[in-house]
This record gives structure tokens, C-alpha cells and sequence, in this order.
């Protein structure tokens, strides 16, 4: 049987459940007006998003966000995986780095902007440092924990069939990790998307975070508001693609 | 073993000897100019910096606004969150019809409200406090109804057995049944309410470390930077670090960790 | 076919030479093997007994080239020292289920040792070879997490067959198993040896196994640990799971390893 991946996913809720949130976009239509600038209608949001896409905006800064997004989360898995390998393997560099990795971690990805602004300037070299920082250590610290449950066994068995290091890690280390890491990579997935937002809201530097910032300042709240929704399908999309591709690689495995 | 030897023995030497070395590095490779970043200070000028921004008040006064509107709206945020979980996971009619919605709206990711807040409210408190408390409610809510839902049935046989009332019921059961998950719920809002203060005083509120921070980058002062940097750090680890003392003290079951289960 | 007595050919497979083994433990290091002297000649089927603990492991991972010993030691394969598994010998583990790779189906498992060294059509031919020795050529194509245990130590066993060595070195294989298949599975290897012809060390707790599938057994004992005692097993081969452990021959030896294991410690 294939691997069940239903296990640790919780089945979306009755869809009943929706009725307070139709009900309360129902109201807001009907009772909002137009012209408030803080809360305007759902109706409004659709006409921005609109605006947004006919006049070609829309589309490259969602594309702009999923570059950033991509690119940070590739940058995150290897030097992740990498590094919580090294680290997981030898308990010396583990207890050497263990502190100073700590402090880095605990180094919060908002406040490390200003400093890669300063250091960087605007662009996306800045936005993918910010964002790789800050999705690595769910990689890291799960490759960590992984390479501790291998079996020495299977070292040995490496070993002793004569497969040369390089062997040994294609064929048995790194498949013994997979599981590991795309655990890493599932929980990286969303920070990565939030900080990617949270750098472009923060710095305006293009994407989606920029354009609902440049939204914001020009008073377009329908635009903003519709600008969230569309976030928001991202972070639904990012989640499933990510569910597959755990699927995928956890396929023909025995449950664990 | 006597006990000052054996905790001299559980530091660890060698991990904070490494990061002594990198910092003594670091230092040597901006002092000889080896790196020649034009923003990059040296560890003893950050050091100094804070020194001074300490010794001004200013760190302080950033400082307290930051903590203050954290702990405000994390505070807000985890009584309507508990309150209103508990009414949800209590009822399975409530949850059935309110549950899809809760999930949705939580797939927002939080810091993109910002600009929303921004708009409803300026540049003030209430925006920033508005904010926290708002996204802070999420995790709490649905951790809360999590535990809620998880508490074991056979523990809620045996309430009914002594024939418990309600509230008693709620109080004695219920809600020590479900403090692991309402703990975990608290302190990832704890988080979230900090990155969200300092992310709003860096758009939206002119006070605060975050605020503090951006000014000292549109000044051109990096020491100054760093050193607001390293204080937001060192306020999320002592937060982080109060809470889960607290809870320790407090709940001392709900917050045992399981073994970490490793061969060899 | 029938042959008596052991052949002692003049060609040694493994020989061991004031073989030392320290290796640390909670207390600080431990000297687990001092002096072991041992030679295995070639086709010949050694067990190592001991009781637990003793070092029987340890001893097969030195000459396995798993495991380093002390300086001073030499540890030769077929006249060349031993340092990292030697071409020719290969190591059967206990732990079946840690030692195949659950993401390869058994065909894979089995070609692991052969990639990349010889033409694919060649690496097919071997594996199919192996598999038909183990009686497995049908379930090719599963995954090892869905066989039985003692399937499962046969595919391992597979895989150290593919590879065509001249010697191979068993860490208690069959003790996961329950006793028919640990029946069955003996007398495979008994066939594959008889086939091939390698030399086999094998280590066990098991005594009646022992017995009944080498030539000679050395028992282990001591702290640090040396070759105690050591056996001539001198019983005809084909060997048969009941008449073989029916002869005087089979009791007499089997008495004497178990008193050397059980009573013979100082």
C-alpha cells in the first residue's frame, strides 16, 4: 500500500462551516458602502483585482513573489539539509555550532530586513537572504534529527558492499533522509511564503507584499483587500502543492 | 559530584567557545579591513552602541513599548481565543458551522493584514494593537479547540459518573485535559504578537524597537541597527523562556516533554 | 556426495595475528579482543561462540575490515591486509530490516554491490542467479518491508551472493528467526556454500547450529577476550537436519562447545 500521508493531514472541516464567513461577506456586501475607505465591500475587491489584471500589474507581481518564494525555499533545502547533515553527523560540530545556530535562530526574520537592506540594498538578492534565513532551520534542525535515526546498520551495509562515499550518499544516506527533510520542507513552505510577503510589505520592493503596500498608501482598499484574498489562495496552494510532492516522495515506503 | 562542578560540566564550553571565536573574528576582519562592508560594524562598536542607547534611554523606552503592546494584545487575544474555543470545541453544533470558516480565514497569512490595519486605523496604538490581537487570536482559538476536542473521552465518562456539573466539569477536566495544546497555542501567539508588534512600528507606529530600528537604517547608523536587532532577539528568547517557566510552575503535567527519540 | 574430515587446503581465506580491539564505552576505553590468533582456511565453515558480550562482533567486523584494531594487530585476507572491507568478502547482518534499503524493490536491493561496476545486462544475469540460489526469483519485484523475515535475510543474502565473494562473514543471521525457517534457511546456506564454495565465518549463540553447520568452532572467553577453546566439527557432509543432529558425533561435540561456553570461564 502507498504510504499513508492522511495520517499527519487533518481532513478539511464540514462545509457548513463556511455559513458565518458567507454570511458575513453577504452583510458587508449589502450593508458597506462604496466609498469607505476602510471597509469596503467584497464587490469592490473583485473590481480591483480586476483593475489589477487588465492593467498588467497583477500578474507579474505574482510572479515576482513566486520566484522569490521558489528560489528562497530551493536555496533553504540544500544549505538545510546540508548543514543539519554535518551537524547531525558529528556530535563535535554539533556541540560547537549548537549555540551560535541558537542565536541565530532566534534572530527574528523581520528585524534581519532592515540590516540586509542596508547591507544589500533593495532587490531580490535582499528579499531571497531575508527569506532563506529564515525558512532553513525547520530544514535544518529536521535533517538534524533525521541523520540520528539512521540505522548504523545500513552505513555498515554500505560499507562493507565496498560502495564508496559517494555511493553511499546518493543511494543510501540521502534516501534514508528524504523523509526528514520534505518534513522540513512542509513546515519551511509556509514561513517561507510569510516572510517573502512580509519582506515585500515591509521594504515595497515589487510582489504581492508591494503591490498591497503601494494599495495601502494610495487608499485603493478594495484593491488591498482583494490583494489578501489572492495571498491567501498562494498560502492554500503552496500547502497542497507541498502535500503532493511529501506524497511523492514518501510513496513505497513502509509506515514508519 | 558536587553541584557548582557538575554545571560547570553541563556548559557548553566548546559551542559558546566557537561563537566566542566567530565574534573575536569578526571583529578582526572589520578592524584590518579585511572586510570592507561600508555598513558593517564591528562587534565592540555594536556592543558600544548599545551601551549608549541604554545609557540615553532610549533602548529602554523602545523596549517598553514593544513589550507592552506584546503582552496587551497577546493578553486580549488569549481570552477571547480561550474563551471562545472553548466554547467551540464544546459544541459540536457550534464547531460543525463555524470550523470551514476558521480554517479559511486563518490561511491569510497574517502579515499581509497589516496595510489593512493601516488603512482602518493611521499610524497609532490601536493600529499596532489592533493587529496583534487579531492575528494572536488565531493559534490560540485553534489550539484551544484542538485540546478541547482531544480531551479523552473516558476522562469525560468519569466527570459524568460523579455526576460533575458543568462548570465543574469545565473547570476540573476539561481544562487541564486540554492545557498542553492551550499552552502551545499561548506561545506560538507569544511569537506571533512580537514579530507582528515590530513589523507594525516599522510601517505604521512611530514608537518602538521596531520603529527605533528603521530610523536608525534611514540614519545610516548599522551599530545602532544591530544593537535593536540583538534586543529584539534577546526580548523574543525571554519571553519565550518566561512562558514556558511559567508554565512549567504552573502546569507542571501539561508541559513534560516527551523523550527525544533517538537510536544508539 | 560425501566427504569426510575437513579440508585444510593450503590456502587461507582470513588470518588473524595478535588481533587487539579497544573501543570506548561508558567507563573509557575497553579492551574488548587481545591476541586473537585465528586462521580460516579457505572454503571452510568457522563459527565464533562465545556468550554475550564476549566479542564474537567485534572479532568478525576486524576481519571484515568494518572495525580497526589496535596497532601491533594484522588482520590478512587471502595474503593481503585487511584494512576496509576487502575485495572478496562481503558481511551479512543481523538486522535484516535496517540492512536493505525499503525505498528498492528486492531486484535493487540485490544489485546494490553490482552498479556501476559491470554492464547492465550482466548486473540483471547475476541478480537473476542470485535470487534462483535463494529461492526468491519471484518476488523480484516487491518491496522488502512486505516479505516475511526470513524472506527478507535471504534477499540480503542475495545481495552478498551477487557480488560473487569468496568469503562470507555472518553476524548471527538467522537469530530473528523462528526455528523452521532458521531450519530451512541453514540448509540454504549450506547448499549455496556447497555450490560455491566460500569460505564462511559465522558467528551465533545458537549451538546446535553451530554444530551442525561448520567444520570448526573456536569459542571466545575472557576479558579482554581470546580464543578459549576451540573444535573440530567433524561430521559427513551433505548434512541433514535430523539424522546429522541424531549421530554420537553431533552430541559429543555439542556437549563439549556447551560446557566450554556455559561452565568454562575462570
Amino acid at each position: 500500500m502507498t504510504a499513508s500521508r492522511s495520517r499527519c493531514r487533518p481532513s478539511f472541516p464540514p462545509l457548513r462551516g463556511l455559513l458565518p464567513l458567507g454570511l458575513l461577506l453577504l452583510a458587508w456586501q449589502l450593508l458597506g458602502s462604496e466609498s469607505s475607505p476602510y471597509f469596503p465591500p467584497p464587490s469592490t475587491w473583485a473590481r480591483g483585482l480586476q483593475r489589477l489584471w487588465e492593467n498588467g500589474t497583477l500578474g507579474p507581481a505574482a510572479r515576482e513573489t513566486l520566484v522569490t518564494f521558489t528560489l528562497s525555499l530551493g536555496l533553504a533545502t540544500v544549505a538545510g539539509s546540508v548543514l543539519g547533515l554535518a551537524v547531525g553527523a558529528f556530535r563535535r560540530v554539533d556541540r560547537a555550532v549548537g549555540p551560535t545556530l541558537e542565536f541565530a535562530r532566534a534572530m527574528p526574520p523581520v528585524a534581519m530586513v532592515p540590516i540586509a537592506v542596508l547591507l544589500i540594498g533593495y532587490g531580490e538578492a535582499m528579499k531571497v537572504a531575508v527569506v532563506t534565513l529564515a525558512a532553513v532551520w525547520p530544514i535544518l534542525l529536521n535533517a538534524r534529527a533525521g541523520v540520528r535515526t539512521i540505522d548504523p546498520v545500513l552505513v555498515d551495509t554500505a560499507c562493507s558492499l565496498r560502495l564508496g562515499w559517494f555511493d553511499t550518499v546518493c543511494k543510501c544516506t540521502a534516501p534514508a533522509l528524504a523523509p526528514s527533510i520534505i518534513l522540513g520542507v512542509r513546515v519551511a513552505a509556509p514561513v517561507a511564503l510569510v516572510i517573502t510577503l512580509l519582506v515585500e510589505i515591509v521594504t515595497r520592493v515589487g510582489g504581492l507584499g508591494g503591490l498591497i503596500a503601494l494599495s495601502q498608501r494610495n487608499y485603493l482598499s478594495g484593491q488591498v483587500y482583494g490583494l489578501i484574498l489572492v495571498a491567501g489562495l498562494f498560502s492554500f496552494l503552496v500547502n497542497g502543492l507541498v502535500a503532493l510532492l511529501e506524497g511523492a516522495v514518501l510513496r513505497n515506503r513502509p509506515r514508519s | 559530584m558536587t553541584s557548582p562542578a557538575r554545571l560547570l560540566r553541563r556548559v557548553n564550553w566548546l559551542g559558546l567557545g566557537t561563537l566566542g571565536l566567530l565574534a573575536a573574528l569578526w571583529e578582526a576582519a572589520v578592524r584590518s579591513g579585511a572586510v570592507a562592508y561600508q555598513f558593517l560594524p564591528a562587534p565592540s562598536a555594536i556592543a558600544g552602541s548599545a551601551g549608549d542607547l541604554v545609557a540615553s534611554g532610549e533602548m529602554g523606552a523602545a523596549v517598553l513599548h514593544t513589550l507592552q503592546v506584546t503582552l496587551l494584545g497577546w493578553a486580549l487575544a488569549a481570552a477571547l481565543g480561550i474563551g471562545l474555543g472553548l466554547l467551540l470545541g464544546l459544541s459540536p453544533t457550534a464547531w460543525r458551522y463555524s470550523m470551514a470558516s476558521i480554517e479559511v480565514v486563518r490561511a491569510i497569512p497574517p502579515v499581509s493584514l497589516v496595510p489593512v490595519a493601516l488603512l482602518a486605523f493611521g499610524f497609532s496604538i490601536r493600529m499596532e494593537l489592533t493587529i496583534i490581537f487579531f492575528v494572536s487570536a488565531w493559534p490560540v482559538l485553534v489550539n484551544t479547540i484542538g485540546g478541547v476536542r482531544g480531551v479523552r473521552s473516558e476522562l469525560l465518562d468519569v466527570a459524568r459518573m460523579l455526576r460533575m456539573s458543568r462548570a465543574t466539569r469545565i473547570a476540573k477536566v476539561v481544562l487541564p485535559a486540554a492545557m498542553p495544546a492551550i499552552l502551545v497555542g499561548l506561545r506560538l501567539a507569544l511569537s506571533l504578537s512580537l514579530v507582528l508588534a515590530v513589523v507594525a512600528e516599522m510601517i505604521g507606529n512611530p514608537h518602538g524597537l521596531g520603529n527605533a530600528l528603521m530610523s536608525a537604517q534611514q540614519a545610516l547608523q548599522p551599530e545602532q541597527m544591530f544593537a535593536y536587532v540583538l534586543a529584539i532577539g534577546v526580548l523574543g528568547i525571554g519571553l519565550n523562556a518566561v512562558v514556558a517557566l511559567a508554565a512549567a510552575r504552573l502546569v507542571p503535567s501539561a508541559s513534560a516533554r516527551r523523550p527525544e527519540g533517538g537510536r544508539r | 556426495m560425501t566427504t569426510t574430515g575437513t579440508r585444510v587446503r593450503q590456502v587461507t581465506a582470513f588470518e588473524s595475528h595478535g588481533v587487539g580491539v579497544e573501543l570506548d564505552s561508558s567507563e573509557g576505553r575497553r579492551r574488548i579482543l587481545a591476541g586473537v590468533d585465528l586462521r580460516v582456511a579457505d572454503g571452510e565453515f568457522l563459527t565464533v561462540m562465545g556468550r554475550s558480550g564476549a566479542g564474537k562482533t567485534t572479532l568478525l567486523r576486524v576481519l571484515g575490515g568494518l572495525l580497526a584494531p589496535t596497532r601491533g594487530s594484522e588482520v590478512r585476507f587471502q595474503g593481503r591486509p585487511v584494512d576496509g572491507p576487502p575485495d572478496g568478502a562481503v558481511f551479512v547482518f543481523q538486522n535484516y530490516a535496517a540492512s536493505l534499503l525499503p525505498w528498492r524493490t528486492v531486484e535493487r536491493n540485490v544489485a546494490l554491490g553490482l552498479e556501476r561496476r559491470m554492464a547492465k545486462a550482466e548486473i540483471r544475469a547475476r541478480v537473476a542467479e542470485a535470487l534462483a540460489m535463494v529461492g526468491l526469483a519471484d518476488r523480484a519485484n516487491d518491496y522488502p518491508w512486505r516479505l516475511s523475515g526470513g524472506m527478507q535475510q535471504r534477499v540480503q543474502l542475495a545481495r552478498a551472493l551477487a557480488v560473487r565473494p569468496s568469503a562470507l562473514l555472518m553476524d548471527e543471521p538467522f537469530g530473528a528467526l523462528d526455528a523452521m525457517t532458521k531450519g530451512a534457511l541453514q540448509d540454504q546456506l549450506l547448499g549455496v556454500r556447497q555450490r560455491t564454495g566460500a569460505t564462511v565465518v559465522f558467528v551465533t549463540h545458537d549451538i546446535d547450529e553451530a554444530v551442525y553447520l561448520s567444520d570448526r568452532i573456536v569459542v571466545l572467553d575472557g576479558s579482554p577476550a581470546t580464543i578459549a577453546r576451540e573444535f573440530e566439527v567433524d561430521l559427513p557432509r551433505p548434512r541433514h537436519q535430523l539424522t546429522t543432529k541424531e549421530r554420537p558425533e553431533f552430541l559429543e561435540v555439542r556437549r563439549a562447545v556447551y560446557d566450554a561456553i556455559v561452565d568454562g570461564h575462570d
